[in-house]
């Protein structure tokens, strides 16, 4: 942690667990909540920190992404809290443009 | 497309609107029996919208029946019956099994596995019993309480494949945890693929390590990294999956001079015997690997490329690239074509001996990580 800075809550919880040595609940959560925490290259970069091993177009992989919540950060979580997010676009290369962004609910 | 499909279309939403689930015509219910006497192969994979199956018959290289399920899209795995009438697909989130008459596009099977507030996610992980009498899932459960989320033991659970819809489980067993690909054995034991794979005893639960694999420590190499959400040996008899793994060339951990390795672990269904080999080199990105049936020294990958490998020689001998992604590779009986599907909404069709491009097969929506299954019927 000595490159990186916590700027959000989860980030700040982490921090914290590693102070209490609490970090093997931390890896814990990626389970039941159904996501990954990990920020491999993957999206963005491929394992050779290149490009051209990611798939081709990205739009192959979008769902791919976001059926098994394998990047929460970058694409929806649709094996758990946004399920319908591809409702209305069958068709990632089509309809992607009826691909809308999500945010959290609002906490009461 | 031929009218078939386009009548298959027609029909498919109709009945999706009356109940979720298409019926066709005695006229299209006879398409797959037809060839009485011969045999014929066929390949079943899945795609969006929700969850729609597609048979296609692989002599005409068209999609002749399209089944939309009542269920949400991933992953998509499939199984099949003995007697290649009934397919079983893991998906709707994760979640459930749904198996479907693919004579008639009836839901003849489902399950419950998701109960009161404990919810269940299987990842990829479904198997059928040999005798078709079972389906098997590997459970990550979840107890999800008001204010709190308590994890429980991971199990595997067993479906009675007659007790008709939203079916629970018969029996369990405690299981390891990250178990992602499953199938069993022709002497009924499970082979589940997680950090190593194992083998259950379905009667009586117990299961021990056949080969290790996360834990197979070699000095001179790294552990061995998997992504195992495809169980594409079905065609050779065979549980299948990659891995890769770098060799130090210098110091031990000294991945600067190191260079990467595919590999693969084979358990053979009708003996037990499980082995791991490296095929060739990691030159770039694949997703699944498949070994060509009669000469399994030829080992093909995909993900943007489609690869050949001698696994005798190490040696990547043959590499096209591809028109777009495609996640999933699967042969034919014969291994004169081999079919790429998954990631997007097509079937390509490429002769491994040239890896040139034979045919190419429209699908609706998107494959996404769906398996394909390749089976043959006689009429």
């Amino acid at each position: 942690m000595k490159h990186l800075k916590a700027i959000n809550s989860k980030a700040h919880k982490v921090n914290e667990a590693l102070k209490n040595d609490d970090l093997d609940e931390v890896m814990a959560m990626q389970s039941p909540v159904g996501c990954t925490a990990t920020t491999d290259p993957g999206w963005e970069v491929d394992m050779f920190g290149s490009v051209s091993g990611l798939c081709q177009p990205m739009e192959a992989d979008l769902y791919g992404c976001s059926d098994p919540c394998w990047w929460p950060a970058q694409v929806p979580d649709m094996m758990n809290t946004y399920p319908d997010w591809s409702k209305n676009a069958d068709s990632a290369t089509k309809d992607w443009r009826n691909l809308e962004s999500v945010y959290p609910e609002e906490k009461e | 497309m031929n009218s078939n499909f386009y009548h298959t279309l027609l029909l498919s939403g109709v009945a999706l609107l009356l109940s979720g689930c298409q019926s066709l015509s005695t006229k299209e219910q006879s398409i797959i029996s037809t060839a009485k006497g011969s045999e014929k192969e066929f390949l079943i994979t899945v795609t969006r919208p929700n969850t729609t199956l597609h048979v296609i018959d692989l002599q005409k290289n068209e999609v002749i029946r399209q089944c939309d399920l009542p269920a949400g899209p991933g992953p998509g795995t499939l199984v099949m019956s003995p007697d290649n009438s009934i397919v079983y697909i893991l998906t709707d989130h994760f979640s459930e099994i749904y198996g479907v008459n693919i004579d008639n596009c009836d839901v003849v099977f489902s399950t419950q596995q998701s109960t009161d507030n404990i919810r269940v996610k299987s990842i990829a992980s479904i198997a059928i019993s040999p005798d078709g009498k079972e389906i098997y899932t590997h459970q990550n459960r979840v107890k999800m309480m008001s204010d709190h989320y308590q994890m429980l033991p991971p199990q595997i659970a067993v479906f009675d494949t007659s007790a008709g819809l939203k079916v629970k489980t018969s029996r369990t067993f405690d299981a390891p945890r990250q178990i992602a690909t499953m199938d069993t054995l022709e002497s009924g034991e499970l082979v589940m693929g997680g950090q190593d794979i194992f083998l259950m005893d379905m009667h009586s639960g117990k299961y021990k390590v056949i080969l290790p694999s996360l834990n197979d420590v070699q000095p001179g190499y790294s552990a061995k990294d998997v992504l195992t959400v495809w169980q594409m040996g079905k065609v050779n008899n065979e549980f299948y999956r990659m891995y890769s793994r770098a060799k130090y060339n210098g110091k031990e951990g000294d991945l600067s001079n190191a260079e990467y390795i595919w590999g693969h672990e084979v358990v053979n269904l009708k003996t037990g015997e499980a082995q791991a080999k490296d095929f060739g080199p990691l030159k770039g990105v694949l997703f699944t690997s498949i070994r060509r049936p009669g000469q399994l020294n030829r080992v093909y990958g995909t993900l943007n490329d489609l690869n050949e490998y001698d696994s005798i020689t190490k040696k990547l001998i043959r590499s096209v690239d591809l028109p777009h992604t495609y996640y999933c590779i699967n042969f034919s009986h014969d291994g004169s074509k081999i079919y790429l599907s998954g990631a997007l909404d097509s079937v390509a069709v490429y002769d491994p001996d040239t890896l040139k491009k034979l045919a190419h097969i429209k699908l609706t929506g998107d494959g996404s990580m769906s398996t394909s299954i390749i089976f043959k019927r006689k009429g």
